[in-house]
């Protein structure tokens, strides 16, 4: 009896041991753990470590939710299993440690199969006193799924322990638009930065290298597209320096000019223009919707001729055949942007493309109208616009070129005090766009809805990250700049020849997807209605807030003006937003579903 | 027109003095990195040689504005993005001297850049003032609107003798002065060029 009592106790003790020492637990996405058993400072308020969730979806869309093992000691052989009725994916979080603060982040995803075996500590992150392991989940509700209750199971095998926790997710009826109400762009600049992130994919040279590197920029296209995100590349620098693959080949001079081939670029790029760069993946194959073109001061048309019958000679010559080859290939569905990137400052040319401040050089773009005027026919379906980037003295240009430039990219909150003229330029077709920066990781989780919901509330169609692939040089040692430049991360380091997304992108995937949903509704008639209540879920304001700025803009000429002045105007508008609460985009999910139809 | 720009006007025209003889490269440091063939030393020479006498030097000082020489010479606390938001060139002058630096390079039948640099009026720095099409500069960082004067540069711009640069793994420039019609040197030229260049047929 004695004997059986003490085998009983022991027994006892090593059951509570294993409670007490691992654990399986489920966060919303929107409050990210850090790996010491905490959630990060600043997504603490409202966070609820729990043993089951239970989510709300709408159809052709994710839901994603996070797991995460606590364990007070190492664990060399758990398991990780999820049965789901739905198509999950599981992520594992890597913790970046973050200069800027001193602390610990998760970021990267990294995708695991199921079932995943791992150990705590993680040995690859190496993070000393790691008590959390946590893996993001996305689950995929097809557009065919019915509407219904379904429920799901993670498992952690520790050992003899075993934990489980569920979820259940509430599928509506409502499904989300193919077509994003707003373009969320991730930019980028040439490919200079690719053989830093992929130092074993390019290791080859030739014909193999670059047949490598064109793969992986269509990695780069496909899970933007996946997760909801357009992508842009630019391929060619201030100077006119052009990337390989990035534009046809050209040959002969003057009239004689023109394409020798387009191998390269068909190459690189009739994957992603044709779809088929997308087979595979959850939205299905499909082209995209813009694409930067290589034309710039010195291509096609040499900067030898600017100001002689040459120039024109050659630019008509090569973007008339450019126009006929993607009118053969049916390339017919996407955007293709003549963009002018260069800054004076960079010493290539003599005018402003970006962000023009001096008055003198919008005439270039009324000559480049004219050109492309006269390189195409008036009936083509291909769709060549003329984009500005437009900053300090919008005001004007949106007059003066308001019948050149049908694509219009207007920086940071200046735009405040004129979006009286956005209706009339959007009434004649012209896109507009917004652009800026992304959250550090530090911000709160939310943090990277912002952008994407300032521009659908100001009535713009999308919004651009200036520079969304550039992790800096040893992102999963430390992330230099918070991740301020980059939403995804080189997956070689995981056996991945290509990208990983990170939590960020995920988040701003899954506000897309609600912002998709607010757009239906919207369109019914009562857009401001829409508009008022998610922005006072979303901090509480008023749309009015959202849309004036309480202060006009300096005074005098934009070229009179310098970045304080901007910042002085602009800082009472700004000073109106309050940090939002991590949950602030869950509220706002809940009103998107609700008014779609669904959620109770 | 504001007060600083008749000053900034007279500032411009601050010149370096030297004898206006073009004798051969003289190198500057030892080859750092591959040895170049001398068929391609000759051609990088030859432009170099020609830049000196067709870059007009008179031109090259009417490039940059005297508002952005202002904003450069004087940076604002404030705003440290002030002088590249008002950094400005004359166009006519600009696209003259450009065109004339492309068609040097194209003398050469691999690839070249011809850059020009000047001094910055009242500095012992240096400017790039024109970068051609391939970015191939030994001397120039990305983004700088004036930057220290190198060594071989203030060589160049004090003897007037053309220089030879390998500094930079896998380039060569050749430093050239820029005259103007007073015989004084106000700038000078960079020829500058991959150590191993394609094939003509391959670019």
């Amino acid at each position: 009896m004695r004997r059986f009592s003490a085998s009983v106790l022991l027994l006892l003790f090593v059951f509570l041991g294993c409670c007490r020492a691992t654990d399986l637990l489920v966060l919303s996405a929107y409050h990210r753990p850090d790996p010491f058993g905490s959630i990060v400072v600043s997504d603490l308020a409202g966070a609820s470590w729990d043993h089951s969730i239970q989510l709300a979806a709408a159809r052709g869309g994710y839901v994603s939710f996070q797991l995460v093992v606590k364990s007070d000691r190492p664990c060399s052989a758990c398991k990780l299993s999820v049965q789901s009725s739905q198509p999950v994916d599981v992520y594992r979080e890597w913790f970046h440690f973050n200069t800027p603060d001193k602390h610990y982040y998760p970021d990267a995803l990294i995708p695991v199969q199921l079932p995943y075996s791992f150990q705590m500590p993680d040995s690859g992150n190496v993070i000393q006193g790691q008590k959390v392991r946590a893996f993001w989940v996305d689950v995929w509700i097809a557009p065919n799924t019915k509407p219904g209750v379904y429920r799901g199971r993670a498992r952690l095998v520790d050992g003899v322990a075993r934990r489980s926790v569920h979820f259940t997710i509430s599928v509506l009826p409502a499904e989300i638009p193919a077509q994003d109400v707003i373009d969320v762009n991730s930019n980028s600049y040439g490919d200079g930065w690719l053989q830093a992130q992929y130092p074993k994919a390019l290791a080859g040279s030739g014909r193999a290298n670059e047949d490598e590197k064109f793969h992986l920029i269509q990695q780069y296209y496909r899970i933007f597209d996946e997760n909801r995100t357009s992508y842009g590349v630019l391929g060619y620098g201030h100077s006119g320096d052009m990337e390989s693959g990035f534009a046809p080949e050209l040959a002969g001079t003057g009239t004689q000019k023109h394409i020798a081939s387009w191998d390269k670029f068909d190459r690189l790029f009739g994957p992603v223009l044709d779809g088929s760069a997308f087979a595979g993946t959850r939205r299905g194959p499909h082209p995209i919707s813009f694409m930067y073109l290589p034309i710039n001061p010195t291509w096609p048309a040499n900067y030898l001729w600017w100001g002689e019958p040459g120039y024109q000679a050659e630019f008509t010559n090569v973007v008339g055949e450019m126009e006929r080859h993607f009118r053969e290939k049916g390339w017919t569905s996407t955007d293709f942007e003549v963009f002018f990137n260069q800054k004076k400052r960079y010493k290539g040319f003599e005018w402003d493309g970006d962000e023009q401040r001096f008055p003198k050089d919008m005439r270039y773009f009324l000559i480049y109208s004219d050109l492309l005027k006269k390189a195409l026919p008036a009936d083509t379906p291909v769709h060549f616009i003329l984009r500005a980037d437009v900053s300090w003295m919008m005001n004007r240009q949106f007059h003066v070129l308001k019948n050149a430039i049908h694509a219009w990219c207007t920086g940071g909150d200046v735009i405040l005090w004129y979006l009286n003229q956005v209706p009339a330029l959007k009434q004649q077709g012209d896109i507009m766009w917004n652009y800026g920066g992304t959250p550090p990781v530090q911000d709160v989780s939310t943090a990277i809805t912002f952008e994407p919901l300032h521009a659908w509330i100001l009535g713009f169609s999308g919004f651009e990250r200036w520079l969304a692939v550039s992790p800096g040089p040893y992102p999963f040692q430390a992330l230099a700049n918070g991740g301020t430049e980059t939403l995804v991360y080189s997956g070689e380091r995981f056996g991945i020849e290509g990208p990983i997304p990170s939590i960020r992108l995920k988040l701003q995937r899954n506000a897309v997807q609600d912002l998709d949903l607010l757009e239906a509704e919207a369109k019914q008639g009562n857009r401001e209605a829409v508009q008022a209540q998610v922005v006072h879920l979303f901090d509480h304001m008023t749309l009015s807030e959202w849309r004036h700025s309480p202060s006009p803009p300096p005074p005098g000429e934009p070229l009179d003006w310098d970045n304080t002045d901007l910042s002085d105007a602009l800082k009472p508008y700004e000073a109106q937003f309050p940090t939002p609460q991590p949950d602030a985009w869950q509220r706002v999910h809940e009103f998107a579903l609700k008014s779609s139809g669904g959620v109770e | 027109m504001k007060p600083f720009v008749s000053l900034l006007l007279g500032l411009q025209l601050a010149v370096f003095s030297a004898h206006a003889a073009v004798p051969s490269a003289q190198t500057a440091a030892p080859a750092a990195s591959a040895a170049i063939s001398t068929t391609q030393q000759k051609a990088l020479d030859e432009i170099a040689r020609v830049a000196t006498i067709m870059i007009d030097g008179d031109v090259c000082q009417h490039i940059v504005t005297a508002r952005a020489l202002h904003y450069m010479l004087h940076p604002d606390p404030h705003d440290p993005w002030a002088a590249g938001d008002n950094y400005d060139v004359n166009a006519p002058e600009f696209i003259q001297t450009k065109k004339t630096l492309i068609r040097l390079a194209m003398i050469a039948p691999f690839p070249v850049d011809v850059n020009l640099w000047m001094p910055v009026p009242t500095t012992q720095d240096i400017q790039l003032v024109i970068l051609n099409q391939h970015d191939l500069t030994q001397f120039w960082k990305f983004g700088d609107l004036e930057q220290a004067m190198p060594a071989p540069m203030r060589q160049v711009l004090t003897t007037g003798n053309p220089v030879t640069v390998q500094e930079k793994s896998g380039m060569i420039s050749v430093l050239a002065p820029v005259r103007n019609s007073l015989g004084q040197i106000v700038g000078l030229v960079e020829v500058c060029s991959s150590t191993h260049p394609p094939a003509q047929g391959d670019f």
